[in-house]
């Protein structure tokens, strides 16, 4: 039995018809279009899913959609603004912080919910924040790099695109 | 290389990464993005069984599935069902029997991946099991049950050089020990994925999240019955692959049901399913015996491998042939017998993993060092030092070393943290005691003593901007940023002036595989090769159109200008129209393929590599002697690239290697048949990783691109073995099976406790 639910995604009204089985991730990647959010493990193991659901970093492979009935969802698209990359995308690609970028979004979308809460992380406060995130390729070092880069304001907010 | 160009300093710079903004927006499409109208999914039947024939198959209940399209076995397979890299021994569909668990046994197409899933739960299977084996000592005995026809043997490789027996004997300390390593599963983040239809032009095309577009083309024409060029495999941005995509895993089963229903398919591994279907890191036992002399010079090694390659070879022949070439370590050994000896079990098939072995026997050969160290009262630096290869060298294979032999550079790059780490190492806390180990390794860097070449075109469009074509599949390691730097470097032009065409096979040739750390050696030689043939055409052209003498000319951003008189110049636009109105090409092809021979088959004697890396970590860590636990908390990494091309892609695969060497050494096991996803299987997270300082060291190849060589595998080689010394040298007791758990780590700590306990009670 399908029901319909309300969002708003990266600042747009969205209504879905969803199955009561169907998660956030799978009506973000397939019904809203919105395949910068990955699908690493369907089990919240590996954070490629993360989203920012009403403020907080969630899986978004373990949200029902209808539990999201209603709320506030940011993804990696809605990061950029007026065409100009959010500082945490800025300093990921000065830093180095990127190799293969799947893990990418959700890494992102970790740090910035961080960064939203606690402004002024230490370095083991940001590598316990994106602890649920798993990144394969870049060993941490130069993600931390980034993140610790636009805490400092050492990258800041505007700049190139 | 005597290019006449100002240099455009695209070498040595850490440009930004192609591609990485629109990751970052989340815009780039992975396999499992991509999206086509009236796409249908794939999924695969796979054996529940490690070894069973297949007595019955009945899909009649799957077939009134709504949204089902169709269930096909082996029957249905146009072409040859067998496939696989070095070895054809897969069948993309299992014939007769499952010869693991997660062999495929049915194709199952529908309109929806639930659709699919519901169709694949109503097929019925009878299976008659058989007896099966798991170990690799066992499957080789008469009593074992035959896997393949051929038997269960996969392959040997012997080294032999001198009186290894002989030195033994004479040795003034011999050491033996027995290793063994686990299975590893690759745990890329992006399961594996691919998409496949059939174009306008009646051309199968697939894209696939791969690491060889060039043979996924053959391999999939070849299970298809097509012809080569009415295949085209196009990479799509690829999340990682350390060695298992490799592997065909899902090009061929999207092919053939595109080819069989006549619509787009799709298929997306399940994290499960990855971890089922794709190859795992060869676990090996290695006996290995050394000797040493008292002036701290290795005599002899005598080495066996038993490798372990479950039920398919993969690349196992590969990882056979080179951990018997890299037993010996990055030292001078006179008299050596290695044997590796690798067979076939029902267990899941182990193939390709960053390394191809070496990781493995770093492992040993640097425990051994350590071990003779302490046996000769040597420090484990010196005595590394003492043995380390040079200049004039012959390898365990015979071959002489003429150039870019960095081992001792490194070795003397982490000195002086090695001495500070050693005297800062006293711990604070009972029980918990504080170590730092070194290890060091050599890699030759591309496929062992075979041909493995690399093409590539370089060509100037007419519009004046240059092109790079390449087939070589970058996973995120960055070889599309560095094979770009290459051409600009010798073309005079900024990087960001060049354009790429990457990894399709209908627009480029084979670049052969991103294995081997070899893409910047190989594909940055083949790049070079064809830059600079397109560098000297356009000389060539400038020199008539302006008149002027070769020599005197420069490239510079796009324009070809004299020496003697700057102000004066032509433009490759010009140049490009004038070449079109002429008829000359612009397009150019290189080549390289390095200087190997191939291995004599009875003493293993031969040049495997034109060139090889060396490196060396060093690791400080904590052991909890009451937990197991260990914490890494500092490695230092030394590395010889030859020449690092773009430094902070260097920094990111030792980082990297870094990570996933601690999981080699601390936490990653494959249990077949119990382990099923990152739930149960731990790699490294941000808040597992030390700090690790990178060190790049640049004793330049003479025969690579501007000097470099290769530097993704070495990355993560010494880790584990750095680690697995200072938990020995923080226990003084050795840990020899890898992962060091807390289970083996509190074994091998028991001793140490105890002691302790009996030191505390005297002081009351």
């Amino acid at each position: 039995m399908k029901r319909i639910i309300q969002l708003t995604v990266n600042g747009e009204r969205a209504e879905v018809a969803v199955e009561p089985n169907r998660t956030l991730l799978q009506v973000l990647r397939e019904d809203l279009g919105l395949t910068g959010t990955k699908h690493g493990c369907g089990l919240g193991d590996c954070g490629a899913c993360t989203v920012i659901l009403d403020g907080r970093p969630v899986n978004s492979c373990l949200v029902l959609a209808v539990q999201a009935n209603g709320s506030d969802v940011l993804t990696i698209e809605g990061l950029a603004e007026n065409g100009k990359l959010h500082p945490l995308q800025r300093a990921f690609v000065e830093k180095g912080a990127i190799q293969c970028g799947f893990c990418s979004p959700g890494m992102i979308l970790s740090a910035k919910a961080l960064l939203d809460e606690n402004p002024k992380p230490t370095e083991k406060e940001i590598r316990m924040a994106i602890s649920g995130n798993l990144c394969r390729c870049t060993g941490y070092q130069k993600i931390v790099e980034a993140i610790q880069a636009v805490a400092s304001g050492e990258i800041m907010q505007g700049g190139d695109s | 290389m005597s290019l006449g160009v100002v240099r455009s300093q695209a070498i040595g710079t850490s440009i930004e990464r192609r591609g990485t903004r629109a990751r970052l927006r989340g815009d780039t499409h992975f396999a499992a993005d991509l999206n086509i109208a009236g796409v249908v999914t794939a999924v695969v039947l796979r054996s529940d069984r490690p070894h069973a024939l297949i007595r019955e198959f009945d899909p009649a209940a799957a077939k009134s599935t709504p949204g089902y399209l169709g269930v096909f076995t082996w029957r249905d397979i146009p072409g040859r069902n067998r496939f696989g890299i070095i070895n054809k021994d897969q069948e993309l569909l299992v014939e007769r029997k499952v010869r693991c668990v997660g062999d495929p046994v049915a194709l199952v197409v529908a309109e929806t991946e639930e659709a699919a899933q519901r169709a694949l739960s109503k097929i019925r299977v009878v299976y008659e099991d058989l007896p099966a084996v798991f170990d690799p000592e066992e499957a080789l005995t008469d009593a074992a049950p035959r896997i393949h026809e051929k038997g269960n043997l996969l392959g040997r490789r012997v080294v032999r050089r001198g009186s290894p027996e002989e030195a033994l004997k004479h040795s003034d300390v011999v050491v033996e020990r027995t290793y063994t390593t686990s299975f590893v599963e690759h745990a890329y983040l992006e399961p594996d994925a691919g998409l496949a239809y059939i174009d306008h032009n009646d051309i199968l095309v697939v894209h696939a999240s791969t690491q060889n577009p060039h043979y996924d083309q053959k391999d999939v024409a070849d299970l298809l019955g097509l012809p080569e060029d009415r295949v085209r495999i196009i990479q799509e941005a690829t999340g990682g692959g350390f060695g298992s995509k490799l592997d065909l895993n899902v090009q061929g089963f999207v092919g053939l049901a595109a080819f069989l229903v006549q619509r787009p398919v799709r298929m997306v591994y399940s994290r499960e399913e990855a971890f089922l279907a794709t190859a795992k890191r060869h676990p090996l036992k290695i006996r290995y015996k050394s000797g040493a002399n008292r002036d701290g010079r290795l005599t002899a090694v005598d080495v066996t491998i038993i490798g372990d390659t479950g039920a398919y070879a993969s690349y196992g022949l590969a990882v056979t042939s080179r951990a018997a070439v890299h037993a010996t370590g990055p030292y001078e050994v006179p008299n050596v017998s290695v044997e590796a000896i690798f067979a076939y079990t029902n267990n899941p098939m182990a193939g390709a993993m960053r390394g191809f072995g070496v990781p493995q026997m770093a492992f040993a050969h640097e425990s051994q060092m350590d071990l003779l160290a302490a046996e000769l009262g040597l420090s484990p630096l010196e005595i590394r030092r003492r043995n380390a290869l040079r200049i004039g060298s012959q390898t365990a294979t015979g071959q002489y070393l003429t150039a870019s032999v960095g081992i001792g550079a490194t070795l003397d790059a982490v000195a002086s943290r090695w001495e500070e780490a050693r005297v800062e190492k006293q711990s604070t806390r009972a029980f918990v005691r504080r170590g730092v180990g070194i290890a060091s390794m050599i890699y030759g860097i591309g496929n062992t003593g075979m041909q493995n070449p690399s093409t590539a075109q370089v060509e100037l469009g007419r519009d004046g901007f240059v092109t790079l074509y390449s087939g070589a599949a970058d996973i995120g390691q960055g070889s599309s940023t560095v094979l770009v730097q290459i051409a600009a470097e010798a073309l005079g032009l900024k990087p960001d002036a060049i354009r790429s065409v990457i990894a399709d096979t209908a627009h480029t040739t084979s670049a052969g595989a991103t294995s081997a750390s070899r893409q910047t050696y190989i594909s940055g030689n083949a790049v070079l090769d064809a830059a600079t043939k397109l560098h000297n055409v356009i000389l060539t052209e400038a020199a008539m159109m302006l008149k002027a003498d070769r020599g005197d000319l420069e490239l510079r951003d796009g324009s070809v200008f004299l020496r003697s008189d700057p102000g004066k110049g032509v433009s490759f636009k010009d140049i490009a129209e004038r070449a079109s109105r002429t008829g000359l090409p612009l397009k150019w092809q290189g080549y390289f393929d390095p200087d190997t021979t191939p291995l004599d088959p009875e003493t293993g004697q031969g040049r495997p590599y034109a060139t090889y890396a060396f490196a060396t970590h060093v690791a400080e860590v904590e052991v909890d002697s009451l937990s197991g636990e260990v914490r890494v908390l500092k490695v230092t990494a030394a590395h010889d690239v030859g020449r690092a091309i773009n430094p902070l892609n260097v920094q990111g695969q030792i980082y990297s290697g870094v990570a996933m060497g601690l999981g080699l050494a601390l936490m990653e096991e494959f249990h077949p048949g119990v382990t099923e996803s990152l739930k149960d299987y731990h790699i490294a997270t941000a808040a597992d990783m030390p700090a690790v300082i990178p060190i790049i060291v640049e004793d330049p190849e003479p025969t690579g691109p501007f000097g470099a060589k290769g530097v993704g595998e070495p990355a993560l080689i010494p880790t584990a073995p750095a680690i697995a010394n200072a938990v020995a040298d923080a226990l003084s007791a050795r840990v020899y099976n890898l992962p060091m758990n807390l289970e083996r780590v509190l074994k091998a700590g028991i001793s140490v406790r105890s002691a302790e306990k009996e030191k505390s009670c005297q002081g009351y």
